[in-house]
């Protein structure tokens, strides 16, 4: 069984946002309104967010850096669900079934990384858009919480094709919009119990690091950064 | 119709399905109304073009599902055939019955079959028929009954509901992960 992780290279990210736009087309994330922007409910799977470098690196000032859902195998946000909606599935995938999910917020607030995020309004799309839905990606009601889901619709895809073909998945089968975007190259996609895969392998790198590993939290996205910052974040 | 049209369009059949129950229960407990969502009986009736005859085609003239639900064994989902399909054989009248004359005058006149979705599931499930057809081997009636036995379209059916999924997964060992069917 496979357990999915990605690896983002902060050396090659240019910050362009490409993943962060096809995250959004890819998985039906409404574009916000000025107020809900301004009131912080603005609803994104991805964000590039800004760290402070180090004083004494190489390269001082800010450092963007892409931050989807970190897909723990120890989250924080399942075990504090009162209703199960948010689970881990045996293939490392964090799920939220939204027809489940009662509102509470316990998980967004219980996400160290702060990706989870509460749909205070039914979603609306400006007309054109309204009509270029994914259907593949069921549209939140309002009052649930939703976050990145490793685009896990395609790997229901992906096995469904591999089944009709009758053969086994391979690696490269399966991979979420935003890396499959990624026109610098920096974001790598695959199963990190495969020895021979290409995440395995740059997870193995000196310059591999994990958002706040210190909490336990287990996270299978990981970073390549070079020099000091990589340990400081 | 776009299929997030239909499926829009499915969510408030299904909403108003609901308020039926609501009516219709009354002062019930919740639990009453939860079911009466469900439940076939409190389904609002569909209302096909055509009132389309599914005996007389598979069984008396023999013609196989593939050749109206073209993709079922090739796709996820399973299709619902067009005018243009059903104009391969009616353009003129077959037999005698006033629905093929309604039939043979809509195809004249160029009206699309607008055919209402019967088992359609939420847009949050993931369901691929060429998986269960083909790969598990299940034939049509598992899931959708006596359809092909029918002379008219069923008023209301019985829709799958997660059990089904779920205990016939339990039985065969399939996965019953969330993540394998919800999206
Ligand atoms: C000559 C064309 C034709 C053939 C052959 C045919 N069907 Fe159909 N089928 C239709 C049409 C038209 C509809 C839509 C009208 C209706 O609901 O009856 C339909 C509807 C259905 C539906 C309901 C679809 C929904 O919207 O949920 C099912 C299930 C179905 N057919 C199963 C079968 C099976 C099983 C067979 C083979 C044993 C079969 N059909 C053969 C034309 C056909
Ligand atoms: C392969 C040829 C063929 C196709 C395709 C076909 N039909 Fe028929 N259909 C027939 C024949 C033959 C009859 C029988 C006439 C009779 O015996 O009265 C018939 C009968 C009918 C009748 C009269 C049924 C009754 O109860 O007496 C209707 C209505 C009808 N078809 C609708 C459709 C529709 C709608 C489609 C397209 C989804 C379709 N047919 C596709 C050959 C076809
Ligand atoms: C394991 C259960 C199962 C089996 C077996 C099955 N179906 Fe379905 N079928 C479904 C479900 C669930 C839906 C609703 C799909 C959706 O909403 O996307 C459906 C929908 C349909 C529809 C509606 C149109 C569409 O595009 O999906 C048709 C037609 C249909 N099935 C025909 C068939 C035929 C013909 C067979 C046999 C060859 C078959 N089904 C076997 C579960 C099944
Ligand atoms: C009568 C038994 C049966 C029913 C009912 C059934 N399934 Fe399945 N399903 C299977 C089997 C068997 C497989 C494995 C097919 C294979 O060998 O690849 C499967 C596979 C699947 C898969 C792929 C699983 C994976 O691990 O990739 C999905 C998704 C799925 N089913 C969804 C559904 C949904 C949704 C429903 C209800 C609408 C449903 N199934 C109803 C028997 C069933
Ligand atoms: C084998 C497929 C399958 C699996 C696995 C599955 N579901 Fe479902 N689920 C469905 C289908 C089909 C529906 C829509 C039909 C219905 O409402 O019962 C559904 C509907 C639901 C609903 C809405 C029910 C309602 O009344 O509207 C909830 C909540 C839900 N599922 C939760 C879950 C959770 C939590 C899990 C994982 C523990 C899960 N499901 C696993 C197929 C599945």
């Amino acid at each position: 069984m496979a357990r999915w992780g990605m690896v983002i290279d902060l050396d090659r990210c240019t910050a362009c946002q490409a993943c962060v736009v096809a995250c959004q087309v890819e998985n039906n994330v409404a574009p916000p309104s000025a107020e809900q922007a301004t009131r912080g409910r603005a609803i994104s799977w991805l964000r590039l967010v800004p760290f402070k470098e180090s004083e004494h690196g190489t390269r001082p000032g800010l450092r963007l850096v892409p931050l989807p859902c970190m897909q723990c195998d120890r989250p924080p946000c399942t075990k504090v669900c009162p209703v199960q909606a948010t689970q881990i599935d045996k293939e490392g995938l964090v799920a939220q079934v939204y027809p489940r999910c009662i509102g509470c917020r316990y998980c967004t607030t219980a996400c160290p990384y702060t990706v989870r995020h509460f749909n205070w309004e039914r979603p609306e799309w400006p007309e054109p858009m309204a009509e270029g839905l994914n259907p593949d990606v069921s549209v939140r009601p309002r009052g649930v919480v939703e976050k990145c889901t490793f685009c896990h619709h395609r790997l229901q895809r992906a096995k469904d094709k591999a089944a009709a073909e009758s053969r086994p998945l391979r690696e490269g089968d399966y991979v979420p919009a935003c890396v499959e975007t990624c026109p610098a190259g920096a974001m790598v996609f695959g199963d990190l119990d495969d020895p021979r895969s290409a995440v395995v392998r740059l997870s193995e790198s000196p310059r591999a690091f994990r958002l706040l590993e210190e909490l336990g939290t287990r996270p299978k996205v990981i970073y390549l950064s070079k020099g000091e910052w990589g340990g400081t974040v | 119709m776009g299929i997030q049209a239909s499926l829009r369009r499915e969510h408030r059949l299904a909403v108003a399905g609901f308020a039926t129950a609501f009516v219709l229960a009354g002062g019930a407990t919740t639990a009453a109304l939860t079911l009466g969502g469900r439940n076939a009986f409190f389904r609002p009736a569909v209302h096909q073009p055509i009132s389309f005859n599914h005996r007389k085609h598979v069984t008396e003239l023999d013609i196989g599902c593939t050749t109206c639900h073209l993709t079922v064994e090739t796709e996820a989902f399973s299709g619902l055939p067009d005018a243009d399909l059903c104009a391969g054989c009616h353009l003129e009248p077959q037999g005698k019955s006033e629905e093929e004359k309604k039939l043979v005058e809509m195809l004249k006149k160029g009206t699309a079959l607008a055919w209402k979705p019967l088992f359609r599931q939420p847009a949050h499930v993931f369901y691929s028929h060429r998986r269960h057809v083909i790969a598990a081997k299940l034939q049509c009636r598992v899931c959708h009954g006596a359809i092909a036995d029918t002379i008219a379209p069923p008023v209301r059916v019985r829709r799958l509901v997660m059990d089904d999924c779920v205990s016939c997964h339990r039985r065969e060992r399939v996965s019953t992960d969330c993540t394998v069917c919800h999206r």
